[in-house]
């Protein structure tokens, strides 16, 4: 039941989104799965260029991992973060779909215009257009009022310059740990050549100073 | 007469060369009420399990599409608008009465879609010709499965796809239930609907022999079908299977 829902309503995306077709039918048959945090599921092309639900002895041709961090990062459009997600097998034909499956849109508008007419769905699409437009705003709002709080008032976040602070005074320690731990060994590989009565090459103390 | 000359005909055991002629017998006998008989068993369920199938098929327009056993139809009907004026399909069922349902269908429906009577062992069409073959609810009924797969495999064009909707196995959990509703109301449904409780009997007993999903997936790919495919539907008590010819 759910696979035959999800492919209606995948294959009827994909009638809204024609220009799909001609990306995805080169990869006829072929299937990739997403394991998107704790969700995963495999879509198959079909013949058509349209998209369906694999079914049960499906063997994906590739694989895309999505970690719950990455998801969040992802929802916030960094596109950094599009860099580091996990891809396996066949990587055209993952990025191909992946690509096709984020610029697909909904156009909600038409599917209300077969129902209530094209004029009252335009309004109602206008109407969710601006809520949602207002609920984005107020959000972002909220969200930086809140961190400006967080930062300034009640500290509790830290601000970004602190964190890029702390990060590299963390990788100048290392660094100089590095180095400290190269000299001791230096000078403890000298102190054994010193100790053994065979080879008497004395210490090059210049090349430890030097460090 | 040697064991090996022998098949199934539901739970009986009939000579092979029998099974083709009581099988005739019983869509003869169902002929008339079959789509009635169809909505009633499944609640209307097998429409959407028949749209489905078209849907998973990738047939889009142009495309030729052979339907086996087509009976009454309804897939023929739904392919139809999908290959549009430039696509064919091919109505093709054993049963003469079944098929006389289908192409009356087709006509006031205003389709063109020809119809065949044609047995699924050996169809009359060239080798490479369709981009899709399905049979529906009719693979079990043939005496010579993989005689009839391996036609079917051959009508196929490179890259063209055959799909299989046939019952199957139901969930475990479900079997019981699935089991009275199968041997006591099918029947009696039969009986007081189509007044022919024997052949819904036969159907019953018939969808118990059929192979399991597993089973019928290898039967594709010894068929030469690859990448063959299946999707579970209403816990099983039907599948769908796809396999593509390479």
């Amino acid at each position: 039941m759910f696979k035959s829902i999800s492919t209606r309503v995948l294959q009827h995306l994909i009638a809204q989104n024609s220009w799909a077709n001609e990306i995805l039918q080169p990869f006829a048959g072929k299937s990739v799965q997403f394991n998107i945090a704790l969700f995963n599921t495999t879509l198959v092309i079909l013949e058509n260029g349209s998209l369906a639900i694999a079914g049960e002895a499906n063997i994906p041709d590739a694989h895309v991992t999505i970690p719950p961090s990455l998801l969040l990062r992802l929802l916030a459009k960094d596109e950094t973060a599009r860099m580091q997600i996990d891809i396996e097998g066949d990587t055209h034909l993952a990025t191909e779909l992946a690509k096709v499956l984020t610029n697909m849109r909904w156009d909600y508008e038409e599917d209300l215009s077969k129902v209530v007419g094209d004029v009252p769905a335009y309004k109602i699409g206008q109407f969710t257009r601006q809520a949602a437009s207002t609920i984005k705003d107020t959000g972002i709002n909220l969200a930086s009022m809140l961190s400006e709080y967080w930062q300034e008032e009640n500290p509790l976040i830290a601000k970004k310059r602190h964190v890029e602070q702390f990060n590299s005074e963390v990788d100048t320690l290392r660094a100089d740990t590095e180095r400290l731990e190269k000299r001791l060994a230096k000078l403890s590989q000298a102190a054994a050549d010193d100790n053994k009565p065979a080879s008497k090459s004395p210490i090059n103390k210049t090349d430890v100073d030097s460090q | 007469m040697s064991n090996d000359h022998n098949t199934h005909f539901g739970f009986k055991t009939v000579a092979e060369t029998e099974k083709a002629k009581k099988v005739g017998e019983v869509f003869h006998s169902v002929a008339s009420k079959y789509d009635l008989m169809n909505d009633v068993m499944s609640a209307g369920l097998h429409r959407g399990w028949k749209r489905f199938a078209v849907e998973i098929s990738g047939v889009s327009e142009g495309d030729k599409v052979l339907d086996i056993a087509g009976g009454s139809g309804d897939l023929s009907k739904l392919f139809s608008k999908k290959v549009g004026p430039e696509g064919q399909v091919i109505l093709t069922d054993i049963n003469a009465s079944m098929l006389s349902v289908g192409r009356d269908r087709m006509l006031d429906e205003g389709l063109n879609v020809p119809a065949a009577q044609c047995d699924a062992e050996k169809l009359p069409f060239p080798d490479q010709y369709f981009d899709c073959v399905i049979v529906a609810f009719g693979l079990r009924n043939m005496t010579h499965k993989d005689l009839a797969l391996a036609e079917m495999q051959r009508v196929l064009k490179v890259g063209g796809r055959l799909l299989v909707l046939e019952f199957s196995k139901v969930w475990q959990p479900l079997s019981k239930l699935y089991d009275t509703y199968s041997f006591k109301l099918l029947p009696l449904m039969g009986k007081l609907l189509a007044k022919d409780a024997d052949s819904y009997q036969y159907l019953a007993e018939s969808i118990r022999m059929h192979p399991d999903q597993e089973t019928l997936k290898q039967m594709m790919t010894d068929a030469g079908l690859s990448k063959v495919d299946y999707y579970h539907l209403a816990a099983g008590v039907v599948a769908l299977h796809k396999g593509y010819k390479v």
